[in-house]
């Protein structure tokens, strides 16, 4: 993802002088210079906005939390290109009933098909299709029976050697030019400092529009063992987190929102550790709301995977448990598997 | 600004297109899993969660 093209620091060579016309005429000459000392910089491209809190995330518990009893079977296919369906129980949650999902996956280098459906037919899809190494198109949508409730986000992320651009349009009319639209900008300034700039145009009827600023720092250490990022959106919200490897095994992060103006002030402070241990996954978390929640996958073997989550809230005196199972069938004998080569990167196509 | 008459046909094709995509995008996923897949899977266990 964040392959930066090698160049060497040395100056950029003399102008070659008069011969090269096209190079000393004037604004060619200073775009070439602009452009050559840009190069020296060798900045690193410092990632989409969209992945900008990615190691926090992954490492926060937000995303894994569960409760009830679930029940994930999924079979692969084929490992190259990658094909592989899901079957998913979910049964005793406390907020959503019993449900049951199928799902479809299929990558190969450029293209990333996903897609899920329920027992009460909602569906929602995903396509990312990467045209060159640089460039990826994604476009997602939830479509369900009931109307008002479908939502559709076409974006084109564009990433530069030291930079990144991304444009999303959120639910496009193309009857009367309603949606949310949303462009940002992504640059690296230094090595470590990355800011960015987002424009977000909502239109919800034909005769209103509303534009909002946000903006976004990123500060990568040098050894890129920690991560601290900020955004600030124009309503007085504000979202920061700190992100640290302390070990192969072991990494923090600690994740701050603040929502201050209209009338609400609020905080929400949370703090969490994950272990990444050889046949398991720990996660746990606390926050400044009283919740203490934690996260065991425990895989007993390469193909069946265990998972209990809990989340106690001090202050509400309520608890939520949950146990699930997760069963990988290859259908595949281990003849076959070892003649199989190793499943592509998927360049630049990383399912959310 | 499209005329009203036009307007009214965008609408229509976003809806079907919207009901195609609702319930073709799985087979579609399904078909191209299926005929691009090395080696192709059988039927049977595409669909059934136990084969």
């Amino acid at each position: 993802m964040s392959s930066s093209i090698p160049v060497s620091v040395d100056p950029p060579a003399p102008d070659p002088g008069p011969s090269s016309l096209s190079a000393s005429r004037w604004p060619f000459s200073l775009y070439n210079r602009f452009s050559a000392w840009r190069k020296a910089l060798d900045l690193p491209n410092p990632g989409t906005s969209e992945n900008l809190t990615k190691e926090a995330k992954n490492t926060l518990l937000n995303n894994y939390l569960f409760d009830g009893a679930r029940a994930d079977l999924s079979k692969s296919l084929s490992m190259n290109p990658a094909f592989n369906v899901t079957h998913s129980f979910t049964l005793g949650s406390q907020t959503a009933p019993p449900a049951y999902h199928f799902g479809a996956i299929f990558a190969n280098e450029n293209l990333f098909l996903h897609g899920n459906i329920d027992n009460d037919g909602s569906m929602s899809g995903r396509i990312n299709q990467g045209w060159t190494a640089n460039n990826v198109t994604k476009a997602q949508a939830q479509l369900s029976s009931q109307a008002g409730q479908n939502f559709f986000q076409v974006e084109h992320d564009y990433q530069g050697s030291d930079y990144t651009l991304n444009a999303k349009a959120v639910n496009p009319s193309p009857a009367d030019g309603t949606g949310i639209y949303i462009g940002s900008y992504l640059q690296s300034f230094t090595k470590n400092l990355a800011l960015g700039v987002e424009a977000v145009l909502q239109r919800p009827s034909p005769d209103m529009a509303d534009v909002a600023a946000a903006y976004m720092v990123k500060y990568t250490s040098t050894d890129r063992n920690w991560i601290a990022t900020a955004q600030v959106q124009g309503a007085g919200i504000l979202q920061a987190t700190y992100w640290q490897k302390l070990s192969d095994k072991v990494d923090v992060a600690a994740d701050l929102q603040l929502v201050a103006g209209q009338g609400r002030r609020d905080a929400l402070a949370s703090l969490a550790a994950r272990y990444e241990l050889r046949m398991a996954s720990f996660r746990a978390q606390v926050d400044s709301t009283g919740k203490v929640a934690a996260h065991l996958e425990q895989r007993f073997a390469p193909t069946f995977s265990f998972l209990v989550s809990g989340e106690i809230d001090h202050f509400k005196n309520a608890a939520k448990v949950g146990v699930g199972v997760m069963i990988e069938s290859a259908s595949f004998t281990p003849e076959e598997m070892a003649l199989m080569p190793p499943p592509p990167g998927s360049a630049g196509l990383s399912a959310p | 600004m499209p005329s009203e008459e036009t307007k009214e046909r965008i609408i229509k094709a976003v809806d079907l297109a919207r009901i195609v995509v609702h319930y073709g995008w799985i087979p579609f996923i399904i078909y191209v899993g299926y005929t691009r897949s090395n080696p192709q899977p059988s039927l049977i266990k595409l669909i059934s969660p136990l084969a």
